[in-house]
């Protein structure tokens, strides 16, 4: 045995020491923090490894040197693949952990608060969608009207006993003027919306009304949603169409209709509109008492009265309008039979129909 | 107005197999709705009318009676339990009453028989009103009197006109000639012209109503006012004997809702409904001067009408008037001084028409809506008074007795004429949407009763006075439309014209805007409620504060005071349904409604806006059980209002911009006049930046408000204008590829100086690094932090949208908004 190889012998055994403590630390380090810290105390920079190779090589003669760096290289390799490999265990046994932690799922979740639009909101909505399908424009106007949009123009002169088929609220007017009114039907967006334009006309109104009346089927407050067509050649056919395309669209496919002649001041044939029952099919059940039909709307070919107050040449164009009442609408489709609840503000109904 | 099936039948021949049922589904579909049909006296059989000739009370039973009744042929003794048994008094005079006999059946179906009643055998029942399917009274026993003409032994239905059905029909306001019967069997022959059903003919011969009594002179009749009264037309009747009406007319009365007078009286009644136009019988005797004055009433005028009420009159009120005194409010009410009562013998009947427009005037001021003024005001025939005249007078003579003394007198300074109208069938098509013959068109017209003649390809039309409502051509068309059968209109959907892009309607900026309100209160977990926009006094009060001077809009006819004035504001309503829903036992409510609120303006209209607000009380999501550190506190409250101003297009800014436009708001303390219904110390008002007005107010409820609707926890509340500004649409802005460096600057400050101020000086230092500012903790516990003071730790954001910052330029761009803020406020920098 020559000196070098005992020189050799003596490095290998350093080595080998230094290498199994290291690998007990590493064992020992129960996290990546820690086990870094280990790291860096045997295999990096500052290293014990690296130290005692350094020592190794300055004691080293000129021709060992080269044999003594390839010991340290194949030691520090080494001491990666343990680091290595041990921060895979670590981080497996981390994993575990979590995948190891279980909850009850049946735990109640957190309530969060889900909010939610009237329902008379949600099927005004789909109201004004549908007839938008049919080319129909959304116009407002105020609720407090003049006495000329509410009645007058809409054929109703003062002292009309037409005026009683709307018990109306008053207000008073600007000094030396005309009382004003709580609008009673949302027909004075008609007679804004032609004064301010001129045919062709398409226009669906919804809005607040107001009538003296308070019952489980009437409120002092509902609203109306109405609509106006006025071109050449509107013809009473064109409303029985539209009407039948927004009844099949919001009842059913299988809803039919009737028209029933009856009168509006503000159109003229005028008529009422029934639906098929749509809970007895028509066979006659409480809710149509027993004809098989259901009132849904008033409609009809707008009066000449109505042209001439707003201007337009009552040969040249003809036009219909329709109205209803949204409650109506929500009412018959959710099987809603108190109109007052719509107003009561319950969350326990309006929670129903978020 | 009620009809009757039997009446309408003996107006018309009515093939046997058409039901009332069939008419009344035909009538609802061409403009005559009727609402119900009534079987009156139906599936009554056998039930007679016996006489009473003796009663004892029952020997068991204190409430019953023993009655001997006589059918004709025999006395025979029946157990009743009414307490109206009458008094025999000699056979042939005395009262009768109707005596279901063993056998006999009742509109409930019930069968009689001989049953015991308390020991004493009795065969068959004594009927009262119900029993008999007449009504619904069952007070006593029907008692009816030898003048009633029922012969004792009569089959009573046959003799009560019985089995009747009873149509409730809904006539519009443009239909007052279907006010009465002959109306309404015009109508049915109309629409059953190709069943068979025909016209009966009937003819009233004046002649024979004259009698043999003395003749004087006709009644003496003015009119000073032909305007209102265009026509007036009066018969004389003399030797009349006012009593009760036979029972025949009695129930037909009764079953049509009239209430049985006196023969007279109950004769213009019978002639109202079978003519539809109302008459009124005076006791001519009692007419001063016996004569009758049209007028208007004079000032101060007063009088007092049948139902016993004084009616002060106005000068435009039309009043028949004798020569010292008004005896009646023209076509709306008698008076009570000229009325026809027990001792009349000489009756002035009153067969007039009226202008619609001088009656309902007055019986909307009167507040007397009665028959005669309800038909008056829609309209009745001037050309049709004689012939109902007559027809009254011969009711009279019939009931009453008496005879016609004179001739009649009548008073037409101006005739009125009847329409004559074109027609063009071309337009009714068009207007239709419907191809009917010029042939069929005239067929309609003519089965109303209208002349028609062909002239070219147009119709001329003349239509009799008793259709006021067809004026013009397009009566014409619906009255085509209704007799020909609206259900052959086809469906057709309109030719839509395409027209370069409307301009949004008036209004429909603030429309779509609050429709995105409640889309964001939604998503912001708020439900939607809508209320009244009639409100109390007291809650507008509560809204604008005590000291507030404004004053809302009165409703002049509300239905009750808690719907008295419109809203100017939603919150008070909101926080009312917050204490209801709260008593309901819910504990964690989120309301929230958009709806118009109301100011007088000065101008013709008020103005109206529309507003957003919220109520809101319990807690945050919570895990189980909600924890006093769940409780919602006002910086929720803020942070939703912060959410939904961002929404509505506002932005908002933490101080008063420089340069602010119409969309920029800011957030500063609200004072109690601003926000009345908030607690002092936490109550904040949105500001335009522009103009100064406060848009809107939030926090939480203030400890009175709370207390007086008894609220168990901190409430919380925002009410803000809703935009009327177009949203404008953001352009996209990408993300920058180069990161962000955060600093965090700490430091103690005096305690009053607000978060916003610092906030609002920090990014106004015009750092163009320096891309948010966050406040992290606002830190102010005793011994910590000095008396008076506070810490605020903040988060400043710096990048750029070029490069990677360098540590030293961050560095830079911090201490130069640290220097920034520290000239503007004596911050003292933590280290």
């Amino acid at each position: 045995m020559n000196q070098s190889d005992s020189h050799a012998g003596e490095l290998a055994r350093l080595f080998d020491e230094s290498l199994s403590r290291y690998q007990a630390a590493l064992a020992e380090a129960k996290d990546e923090p820690a086990l870094r810290v280990v790291h860096a105390r045997f295999a990096g920079k500052e290293g014990e490894i690296r130290k005692r190779l350094a020592d190794a090589l300055k004691a080293a003669p000129g021709p060992d040197k080269r044999a003594v760096g390839q010991a340290g290289n194949t030691v520090l390799q080494k001491a990666e693949e343990l680091f290595a490999s041990r921060l895979r265990e670590l981080h497996e046994l981390k994993r575990q952990a979590e995948l190891a932690r279980k909850l009850d799922v049946t735990l109640p979740g957190r309530p969060h608060k889900l909010g939610g639009l009237h329902l008379l909101t949600q099927v005004r909505l789909e109201l004004e969608g549908i007839f938008a399908e049919l080319g129909f424009q959304v116009a407002t106007g105020p609720q407090v009207e003049t006495d000329f949009h509410n009645f007058e123009a809409l054929a109703m002169p003062k002292d009309h006993p037409a005026r009683d088929m709307q018990d109306t609220f008053y207000l008073r007017g600007a000094p030396g003027e005309d009382p004003l009114v709580l609008r009673t039907h949302t027909s004075p967006v008609q007679i804004r919306t032609m004064l301010a334009q001129k045919p062709p006309v398409r226009i669906i109104s919804p809005g607040k009304v107001y009538r003296k009346d308070d019952d489980p089927t009437h409120s002092p407050m509902f609203q109306q949603i109405e609509g106006l067509c006025v071109d050449e050649g509107i013809t009473m056919a064109d409303l029985k169409g539209t009407l039948l395309y927004f009844v099949k669209r919001f009842f059913g496919a299988d809803v039919g209709l009737r028209l029933r002649p009856s009168f509006f001041p503000f159109t003229e044939p005028s008529a009422e509109v029934d639906i098929e029952c749509i809970f007895c099919k028509g066979s006659g059940c409480r809710t149509c008492k027993g004809s098989g039909y259901i009132e849904i709307l008033g409609c009809g070919m707008v009066d000449p009265e109505v042209f001439r107050h707003v201007g337009y040449d009552s040969e040249k164009y003809s036009g219909f309008a329709f109205g209803t009442g949204i409650e109506r609408m929500a009412m018959l489709r959710y099987g809603i039979s108190d109109l007052r609840l719509f107003f009561a503000g319950d969350a326990r109904f309006t929670e129903q129909f978020r | 107005m009620k009809v009757s099936w039997n009446w309408l039948c003996e107006l018309l021949d009515i093939p046997s197999g058409l039901t009332p049922q069939t008419v009344a589904a035909r009538l609802s579909v061409s403009g005559v709705a009727v609402d119900a049909i009534h079987p009156i006296g139906k599936g009554l059989h056998g039930a007679i009318v016996a006489e009473v000739r003796a009663k004892r009370p029952h020997p068991k039973a204190d409430k019953l009676t023993l009655v001997d009744v006589f059918d004709g042929n025999e006395v025979t003794q029946v157990v009743c339990g009414a307490p109206n048994v009458p008094s025999p008094t000699e056979p042939g005079t005395s009262p009768r009453v109707v005596w279901a006999k063993p056998g006999a059946q009742l509109p409930s179906g019930m069968t009689l028989s001989a049953r015991e009643v308390r020991g004493i055998l009795s065969p068959g029942m004594l009927c009262a009103e119900d029993e008999l399917g007449l009504s619904e009274d069952h007070a006593g026993i029907l008692i009816l009197q030898p003048s009633d003409g029922i012969a004792i032994g009569a089959d009573f239905a046959q003799a009560a006109g019985l089995p009747d059905w009873v149509l409730e029909l809904d006539i519009t306001p443009n239909r007052p000639d279907l006010l009465g019967h002959i109306g309404v069997a015009r109508e049915i022959a109309a629409l059953f012209r190709h069943e068979g059903v025909t016209w009966k003919a009937s003819s009233i011969d004046v002649s024979a109503l004259k009698g043999s009594g003395p003749q004087t002179t006709p009644a003496s009749i003015s009119i000073e006012d032909a305007s209102g009264c265009p026509r007036y037309f009066a018969h004389r009747l003399s030797g009349v004997t006012v009593g009760p009406s036979p029972l025949f007319y009695r129930l037909r009365l009764q079953r049509l809702g009239v209430r049985a007078l006196s023969n007279v009286v109950d004769a213009t009644n019978l002639a109202l409904l079978l003519h539809g136009h109302p008459l009124h019988a005076f006791d001519f005797g009692k007419l001063g001067g016996q004569k009758i004055v049209v007028r208007r009433a004079n000032a101060g005028e007063k009088m007092k009408t049948l139902d016993g009420q004084d009616r002060e009159l106005a000068t435009s009120d039309l009043l028949i008037a004798d020569a010292e005194q008004a005896v009646a409010i023209a076509g709306v009410m008698g008076g009570l001084s000229s009325e026809v009562s027990e001792a009349t013998t000489e009756v002035l009947l009153e067969c007039a028409y009226f202008a619609p427009a001088s009656i309902r005037p007055t019986a909307r001021r009167l507040k007397l809506h009665t028959e005669a003024s309800h038909r008056f005001e829609r309209g009745t025939d001037p050309n049709g008074l004689p012939a109902i005249a007559d027809s009254c007078a011969a009711l009279i003579v019939k009931l009453a007795g008496g005879y016609l003394s004179s001739q009649p007198t009548d008073v037409y300074p101006r005739p009125i004429a009847t329409q004559k109208l074109t027609l063009r069938p071309a337009r009714t098509c068009a207007i239709l949407g419907l191809d009917i013959s010029t042939q069929a068109q005239s067929e309609c017209l003519e089965a109303l009763g209208l002349t028609v003649r062909i002239d070219g390809k147009n119709l001329l039309v003349e239509v009799p006075t008793n259709r006021p409502d067809l004026t013009r051509e397009i009566d014409l068309i619906e009255e085509v439309a209704r007799i020909y059968g609206i259900h052959n209109i086809p469906a057709t959907l309109p030719k839509l014209a395409m027209t370069a892009s409307q301009p949004l309607h008036h209004g429909m900026t603030r429309y779509r805007n609050a429709d995105r309100a409640r889309q964001l209160c939604a998503s912001l977990g708020l439900l939607e409620v809508m209320q009244f926009s009639m409100t109390s006094p007291e809650r507008v009060r509560t809204g604008e504060g005590r000291a507030s001077t404004t004053a809302p809009l009165p409703i002049d006819n509300p239905l009750r005071e808690e719907l008295s004035v419109l809203r100017t504001k939603l919150l008070p309503g909101l926080v009312g349904l917050l204490s209801q829903n709260l008593s309901h036992g819910l504990s964690d409510v989120r309301l929230f409604e958009v709806g118009e609120v109301f100011q007088p303006s000065g101008q013709q209209l008020p103005t109206e806006k529309t507003h957003v607000a919220a109520v809101l009380c319990g807690h945050r999501d919570y895990f189980l059980k909600p924890t006093s550190s769940d409780a919602l506190d006002f910086y929720d409250v803020k942070g939703l209002v912060e959410q939904l101003v961002s929404g509505l297009g506002l932005s908002l800014s933490w101080q008063k911009p420089e340069q602010a436009s119409a969309s920029s708001v800011f957030v500063r303390v609200a004072t109690s006049d601003e926000a009345p219904m908030l607690h002092p110390g936490a109550a904040a008002a949105v500001v335009s930046a522009s103009s100064g007005a406060v848009v809107g107010t939030f926090g939480e409820l203030h400890p009175d408000l709370r207390a007086s609707l008894d609220l168990p926890s901190a409430a919380f509340a925002f009410e803000l204008e809703v935009p009327d500004l177009p949203i404008v649409k953001p352009a996209y802005v990408p993300a920058s590829r180069f990161p962000a460096v955060s600093r965090d600057l700490s430091f103690f400050i005096q305690s009053e100086i607000e978060a916003a101020s610092l906030l609002g000086t920090m990014q106004a230092s015009a750092e163009p690094l320096l891309r948010g500012v966050t406040l992290l903790e606002d830190y102010r516990q005793a011994g910590h932090v000095e008396a008076g003071k506070k810490a605020l730790l903040f988060s400043l954001t710096y990048r750029s949208d070029e490069r990677t910052l360098t540590d030293e330029e961050v560095q830079k761009a911090h201490q130069r908004v640290v220097d920034h803020l520290g000239k503007a406020f004596p911050i003292q920098l933590r280290q």
